[in-house]
């Protein structure tokens, strides 16, 4: 019973949570910079904005541009169900092992980056070849370093991992830990396209990656493409915080579970706020030392992996 | 201390010297590097402490300031004089690209893991399971200094390999003798004073310190 | 006892406070040269006294055996060879204006601080206490390398001390993984390091880890000998530090390094069986060969041409140490004093060379034996010497190397040498009477004849000369100690 109310507390902690967090982000930046700011509630008011416009497509864009929207805010969601943010006991956490959370995302990008190309478009095009370059140094990262955490626990369940370190949190400080939690955290600002690897808020076509897939979405599709793109962001940082503060997180008592949400929120709020003040400071990569920055956290990822199999545990 | 706060302890120095190692492959700023490797320094001192106060040692734990002195102070101080002296201050086109140096450093950490494997199975203590990350902090050093082309990378990069030697003693055996140590690490300084002032003649003689401009001698 | 071992350290280090008082000039003359005698008496004195076994001073840090007193003796005599050549040298470098007086100050305190490490890393007990030694010679002789100050002589300077650093910090790794063996085989902790100790309990070392700890030992100490594959600081820094620092440097440091990795196969023997070290050793000493003769077919530059003779003698060094029967080991440490006078006279001469020709190129000198008898002649002889032809010791060593190694079954080994040295003979050869013979050219440097060498300058080159041609001969009161130090090695 916990965990079914718990699922669907993540589902909606997430779907409504996402476009604040991302508002969030912007009003940090924004006051660090010396602006106003728009507000946090900034990001829902575009989206209601989209949402009453009239659908239109491109000409010549095909079913697949309609649909991947929909399976980038669908597979999302699933992810949102199946990984322990407000409680471990999710019904689909048999389900919840990291390859299928891996490769949950990875479909969302795929269809995303296969509408940009539908579009015909220099730009799709362009962000569609520079995205799947991310994503191929991304993937083999965040499959090491999670698979790092699971070494010890010696099952690759995502629920497992967490309970293991709640059972122990001293385990958080072991090299495999840092190693590993350095890794993802350098992938999980490539994956949600933040600077240094991508700018989220560019107007220079140049220099876009995600931004250049969904140039030509407009109206409600680009209001669930923006939603879902929250969303990942969201669910990535929600997963850093499960992994390695996963304190607070349900796990038997229904009572658990508004503690547990409040819990997640604030963790979620703290990591965005800090990567957003983290990203006044710094300017986007050149697109060729991303390599750079990414072979950087898949060799420690590799060594997390080697130090979790050749140190002694605790 | 009990048991597994020790081996907490080792295996976050351990984890904290190592990154520092891949780090310097990573930066090219060659002031993030002098800084990377004072914190190497604080690392290795760390570790020395933690080995000391775990055997109850008051000779190693002396010994851990005073390497913590040396490295990650007084050495990063005179890195950052020979630094100050020069116009230059990044890698600008190391010999290996910055990608592939790091994926070979990878490469460079799974051959220390299997060259220490006889090391490791002669004593299975936390500490020697810990060697081979040392030994990777060695390999990158050597690394370093072969692919580098600033002088002060090369410097830093033999800085490395002489960190993660000390390392490795003190991980197997809480050090060679005392002596010895002393009279290594007064040559480590002294090795750097010389280079600091080859540095400095090197930058009278060829405007700049880049050792791509060290061609004249050769057959 | 103490003070007798004690007296090859002191007397360099007086000397270098001699010549650190500020104000005196041309000071290098007598303190150089009576320390240097010094180290050469006490070696022989610590000769006599060890014949019967080794001897301990100073709490157990320093110990001599027949093989430290031998090396004390090829320390001694080199340095007095080079020191009766500084003063000269030093003269010419100030009339030519490419040293003050500053530098001639400094140049005296490096020469003697220097000569005192190699004999702390010949004395040491133990095998930390010689790594130290042997780093501390890197160091103090990085600016004597430097000693010009031209772009060339900074470039071999930071070469020389990067390489060699990091090769004998590859060395200090082994000798911690040694230490680690050596604890696991209940070595006493207060002389784990310690040789006799090492050597006693080798037996029980762990095979595994002291595989690893033997390698990088005879790789780090292998770049300080000038032995591929860390050879490449050589050629740079011999040819570009002044003349009597080429003629120490390349005469006596890399035997004092190759004295280490001696030392290291003793211990590798009794651990591991003879065939680890032999691999390694054979391996650095083919390597050293081909790229001696690869790189002296073709030479251009006589100083280096001097230095890739090095490599190649010690590659023969490691040929002989390869081998491992008494007779070779005999005739190893043979070559070693061979090699040390031969190679200082033929440095030494070469400086007078560059003074009077003002460059180190070959093509540059023309019919020096006519223009000098004195310095061609002794320059030829050296380079002869250095050939392996009679009278010269280097002759009987390196015949006695090559049929020890024929009766150890190690033919092809010899038979890919002597390829080798044919190359080498007639790449030097060649070089050699270039530069000696014919008439004097009309190039720059040319129209001045060089001045005669100093009294005390000419007896070294003499006293070298005839000393290596009276050991070709015969050894005399030699021979017991030879003996005696490879018995030290473990050549029974």
């Amino acid at each position: 019973m916990t965990g079914i109310i718990g699922a669907v507390l993540q589902v909606v902690l997430v779907a409504a949570g996402a476009p604040l967090l991302v508002g969030l982000m912007r009003q940090v930046r924004a006051r660090a910079e010396g602006r106003a700011g728009a507000g946090i509630l900034q990001p829902w008011r575009d989206l209601r904005k989209l949402l009453r416009k009239e659908p239109i497509t491109p000409h010549g864009t095909g079913p697949l541009f309609r649909m991947a929207p929909l399976l980038l805010a669908g597979t999302t969601l699933v992810v949102a169900a199946m990984i322990p943010l407000v409680t471990t006991r999710s019904p689909l956490d048999g389900a919840a092992d990291l390859f299928a959370v891996t490769a949950l995302l990875a479909l969302g990008t795929v269809a995303l980056a296969l509408a940009g190309l539908d579009t015909g478009t220099a730009f799709g095009g362009m962000g569609a070849s520079r995205e799947m370059v991310v994503l191929a140094l991304v993937e083999p990262t965040i499959l090491l370093s999670t698979f790092a955490m699971s070494v010890r626990v010696g099952s690759t369940n995502l629920g497992a991992i967490v309970t293991s370190v709640l059972d122990d949190p001293q385990q958080v400080v072991f090299p495999a830990s840092l190693l590993a939690l350095v890794a993802l955290v350098v992938v999980v600002i490539a994956e949600a396209g933040r600077i240094p690897v991508d700018n989220p808020s560019t107007h220079l076509e140049l220099t876009m990656i995600h931004e250049a897939m969904v140039l030509e979405y407009a109206g409600p599709d680009l209001a669930l493409v923006e939603w879902a793109s929250a969303m990942r962001l969201t669910v990535l940082l929600g997963l850093l915080a499960g992994l390695f503060a996963p304190w607070g997180i349900a796990v038997d008592s229904p009572a658990m579970l508004p503690v547990g949400a409040a819990a997640i929120a604030a963790k979620v709020a703290v990591a965005g706020a800090a990567l957003a003040a983290a990203e006044v400071f710094m300017a986007k990569l050149r697109m060729f030392r991303v390599p750079e920055l990414l072979a950087g956290s898949f060799v420690l990822a590799l060594f997390a992996v080697a130090s979790s199999f050749f140190l002694v545990a605790p | 201390m009990n048991h597994s706060t020790y081996v907490q302890l080792l295996d976050a120095a351990c984890g904290a010297f190592l990154l520092a190692g891949v780090l310097v492959l990573w930066r090219r700023d060659l002031a993030a590097i002098v800084r990377l490797f004072a914190l190497q320094g604080g690392a290795l001192a760390l570790l020395i402490a933690v080995l000391g106060v775990h055997e109850g040692d008051a000779e190693v734990v002396a010994l851990a300031l005073g390497i913590g002195a040396l490295r990650a102070l007084v050495l990063p101080w005179l890195l950052r004089r020979a630094l100050a002296g020069g116009a230059a201050n990044r890698e600008t086109q190391p010999l290996v690209n910055v990608a592939t140096s790091l994926t070979i450093a990878a490469l460079l950490g799974l051959l220390a893991y299997a060259v220490s494997r006889p090391i490791v199975r002669l004593d299975p203590t936390p500490a020697t399971h810990a060697v081979p990350i040392a030994l990777t902090v060695v390999l990158i050093g050597l690394f370093v200094l072969v692919t580098r082309r600033r002088a002060l990378s090369q410097i830093v990069g033999f800085l490395l390999m002489d960190n993660g030697i000390t390392a490795v003693a003190f991980l197997t055996t809480s050090g060679v003798p005392l002596i010895v140590e002393l009279g290594v690490s007064l040559d480590v300084l002294l090795a750097v004073l010389v280079l600091q002032v080859l540095t400095a003649r090197m930058r009278a003689a060829f405007g700049d310190t880049d050792l791509d401009d060290l061609r004249e001698l050769r057959d | 006892m103490t003070l007798l071992l004690i007296a090859p350290l002191g007397a360099p280090l007086l000397a270098a406070g001699a010549h650190a008082v500020p104000g005196r000039r041309r000071g290098t003359s007598w303190p150089g040269a009576l320390s240097a005698a010094a180290v050469l008496a006490s070696g022989i004195v610590l000769a006599v006294q060890t014949a019967g076994g080794p001897r301990t001073g100073l709490h157990g840090l320093l110990r001599a055996d027949s093989l430290s007193a031998f090396m004390l003796i090829v320390i001694g005599a080199v340095a007095l060879l080079a020191m009766l050549a500084s003063p000269a040298y030093l003269a010419a470098e100030e009339a030519a204006g490419h040293a003050t007086a500053r530098d001639t100050r400094r140049y005296g305190v490096l020469t003697q601080a220097f000569v005192a490490a190699m004999a702390l890393a010949v004395l040491a007990a133990s095998l930390g206490t010689l790594w130290v030694a042997i780093e501390a010679t890197t160091i103090v002789t990085a600016f004597l390398v430097g000693h010009r100050r031209t772009r060339n002589a900074t470039e071999a300077a930071w070469k020389y001390v990067v390489i060699c650093s990091a090769g004998i910090a590859l060395a200090f790794l082994g000798v911690a993984l040694l230490h680690f063996a050596a604890q696991h085989a209940h070595v006493p902790s207060s002389g784990s390091l310690d040789w006799t100790e090492l050597a006693a309990h080798a037996g029980s070392l762990d095979p595994q880890v002291t595989r690893i700890a033997v390698a990088l030992l005879v790789l780090g100490f292998g770049a300080k000998a000038g032995l591929a594959p860390l050879h490449a600081w050589l050629p740079d820094a011999h040819s570009q530090a002044p003349a009597p620092v080429s003629a120490l440097m390349s005469g006596v440091l890399l035997s004092v390094a190759f004295y280490a990795v001696l030392r290291v196969k003793v211990i590798a023997d009794a651990a591991l069986g003879a065939g680890f070290a032999r691999a390694l050793l054979l391996t650095a000493a083919l390597a050293s060969l081909a790229l001696a003769a690869a790189l002296l077919l073709g030479q251009r530059d006589y100083k280096r041409m001097l230095a890739y003779s090095s490599i190649e003698h010690m590659g023969l060094l490691a040929l002989g140490a390869a081998i491992g029967t008494p007779l070779a080991m005999t005739a190893v440490l043979l070559h070693v004093l061979g090699h040390g006078l031969a190679k200082s006279v033929a440095f030494l001469t070469s400086g007078h060379i560059q003074q009077a020709a003002g460059t180190s190129r070959i093509a540059a000198v023309r019919g020096f034996a006519a223009r000098s008898p004195l310095i061609g002649g002794g320059f030829g002889a050296a380079v002869l010497a250095l050939l392996g032809f009679p009278p010269f010791s280097l002759f009987a060593s390196e015949l006695a190397i090559f049929r020890a190694g024929f009766t150890a079954g190690l033919g092809w080994a010899v038979g890919a040498a002597l390829v080798l040295l044919l190359v080498i003979t007639a790449a030097v050869a060649a070089g050699t009477a270039r530069m000696l013979l014919g008439a004097p050219g009309t190039g720059p440097g040319a129209a001045t004849l060089p001045s005669r060498p100093p009294l005390g300058a000419a007896a070294g080159l003499l006293l070298g000369l005839s000393a290596c041609a009276v050991l070709g001969i015969g050894l005399g009161p030699l021979h017991d100690l030879l003996l005696d130090a490879a018995a030290v090695l473990g050549a029974h």
